[in-house]
């Protein structure tokens, strides 16, 4: 019973895993074909990116702030405190900025897309725009797709900024360090390789947040808890999709000897 | 609608009915893994003409409607809209098709971000119909004229009852003046003054702009206001067919079953 069990969660899974990459295959089919959905996009853009900027600021400040006042003891130790700049930043940069904001947005905005994609998947309101000659694909789920993939790099640089602004304050707090040393020290541990493979892999975390949220959105059944559980798999899916890819951002990043 | 509202036909006359077919369904089936809702079910529709699709729920009328549309695809059997074989056009020319097609659905679908004015000019702008903006304006306000609303027009569906909602997507489905509707039970789950008024206003509508219509419904006064000629949708097939009065006085169960309350 529990390998008839077994068997049925691992197929319900591939069968998922075969579904999730025919939707991004299809998401690529129709992303580059006209007729482009400009003003929906833009609305997206807004709603995805500009509306998140509030949550990921705040994120980013205390994530640098912690950062800096958890780290600074053990550099203490060792007699390293002037190195807290470098190494909060070159963290921030490479790896906790683009995880966290990819996070924050897997909540915010994958379980947004999910609900509301299942709202209107359940409400007929997906069949309606459908039989007014609107492709509901290119319409709802291309540009959502697409602005998330834009949106999060941007993002990402903004929480990096906003948590290296923090860690100078958490610095600051136990000493006296200029804003002129901070940004030498800071600008001399970062090199041009820490930054593009962080945007890249956002670019990705952007991509995996968008395809899981409107996947879950538009594949929803069963009403209106469908609609629910959608939000809450967007969420789930869209994290741990996220971890993957940073495993394998990482070993790529390593194996081209890009740090 | 209520059960024993004395309601006169309004349908169109037989004399504003022509011979051209606008919609032939034959032999189509469609099945849902081991339920087979459609088994070979036929229907054709003449311009001018109200033809209603009579089952009990769950019967399958939704299907048919939607297999007629390209909502769902039918496993067998053939479907004609306007002269064109809607099975076999691509995605382009069935969206097309489709702008002479109006689809009023039974939960109305109005898009809940919004308001009911963007949601009529969303197939305007879709179909690059009034680009201008004063044009836009004056059709978006002929239609919330037609169904008495023009002071909801910058209300959110959210704020609209029941009623209002399914004249709005009345409005919104009639704006592309389509040569063909399709009713999903458009009076069920209103009271039956309401529902009156939803059947009057479609009739007066299909009336200004001349359409053809398949109204799926299972309210029997929904029929004998509205339509020409019934088909009775049973078990997947056709059962019984005629106007209302000859399906009323027929002796089979399947059918008097529907009169049960008349």
């Amino acid at each position: 019973m529990t390998a008839q069990r077994a068997t049925g969660a691992l197929r319900g899974t591939l069968l998922e895993v075969g579904a999730v990459s025919r939707f991004t295959g299809r998401f690529f089919h129709e992303a580059f074909r006209s007729r482009f959905e400009w003003r929906e996009l833009f609305r997206q853009a807004y709603l995805n990116g500009y509306l998140s900027l509030p949550l990921v600021a705040i994120t980013a400040f205390i994530m640098g702030l912690v950062l800096t006042i958890q780290s600074r003891p053990t550099l203490a130790a060792f007699g390293a405190e002037t190195m807290l700049p470098a190494m909060v930043s070159i963290s921030v940069v490479r790896e906790i900025g683009p995880v966290i904001t990819a996070l924050i947005c897997a909540g915010r905005i994958g379980s947004s897309m999910g609900a509301e994609l299942g709202s209107m998947k359940v409400t007929e309101q997906i069949d309606a725009m459908e039989v007014s000659g609107t492709n509901p694909f290119k319409y709802l789920v291309v540009t959502r797709v697409w602005s998330t993939i834009l949106m999060l790099p941007l993002l990402v640089v903004l929480a990096d900024a906003i948590a290296i602004w923090a860690c100078y304050i958490g610095v600051n707090m136990r000493g006296t360090v200029s804003w002129s040393l901070f940004q030498q020290q800071v600008f001399d541990s970062l090199v041009f390789t820490d930054l593009v493979p962080a945007l890249i892999k956002s670019v990705f975390f952007g991509l995996a947040i968008g395809v899981v949220g409107c996947y879950k959105g538009f594949t929803t059944e069963k009403g209106t808890e469908g609609v629910g559980r959608a939000a809450h798999s967007a969420v789930v899916l869209a994290s741990l999709l996220i971890f993957i890819l940073d495993l394998i951002a990482v070993q790529v990043t390593e194996i081209l000897d890009l740090n | 609608m209520g059960t024993s509202a004395p309601f006169a036909s309004n349908a169109p006359l037989a004399d504003r009915i022509g011979t051209e077919e606008v919609i032939v369904v034959r032999d189509l089936c469609k099945a849902f893994g081991a339920n087979k809702v459609l088994q070979g079910f036929d229907l054709t529709v003449r311009r001018g003409e109200n033809v209603m699709v009579l089952g009990k729920s769950g019967s399958g009328k939704s299907v048919l409607i939607k297999c007629i549309v390209g909502l769902l695809r039918p496993d067998n059997g053939s479907i004609s809209v306007l002269g064109q074989d809607t099975l076999a056009l691509d995605p382009e020319a069935l969206d097309r098709l489709r702008v002479k097609i109006g689809f009023l659905f039974q939960s109305s679908a109005l898009y809940d971000s919004m308001t009911v004015r963007e949601n009529l000019e969303f197939p305007l702008r879709r179909h690059w119909i009034a680009q201008e903006g004063n044009d836009r304006e004056a059709l978006v306000h002929e239609a919330l004229e037609n169904v008495g609303l023009m002071n909801a027009i910058d209300m959110y569906p959210s704020e609209l009852s029941g009623g209002m909602r399914r004249r709005i997507g009345l409005a919104r489905t009639l704006i592309l003046k389509p040569e063909i509707v399709l009713y999903d039970e458009p009076t069920t789950g209103l009271d039956p003054i309401t529902g009156k008024e939803i059947v009057e206003l479609i009739l007066r509508l299909q009336q200004k702009y001349a359409t053809s219509s398949v109204i799926i419904s299972h309210d029997l006064n929904v029929a004998k206001l509205a339509a020409n000629r019934i088909a009775v949708l049973y078990e997947g097939r056709n059962h019984a067919e005629g106007t209302y009065d000859e399906l009323r006085a027929m002796t089979d169960p399947s059918v008097k079953q529907f009169f049960i309350f008349m």
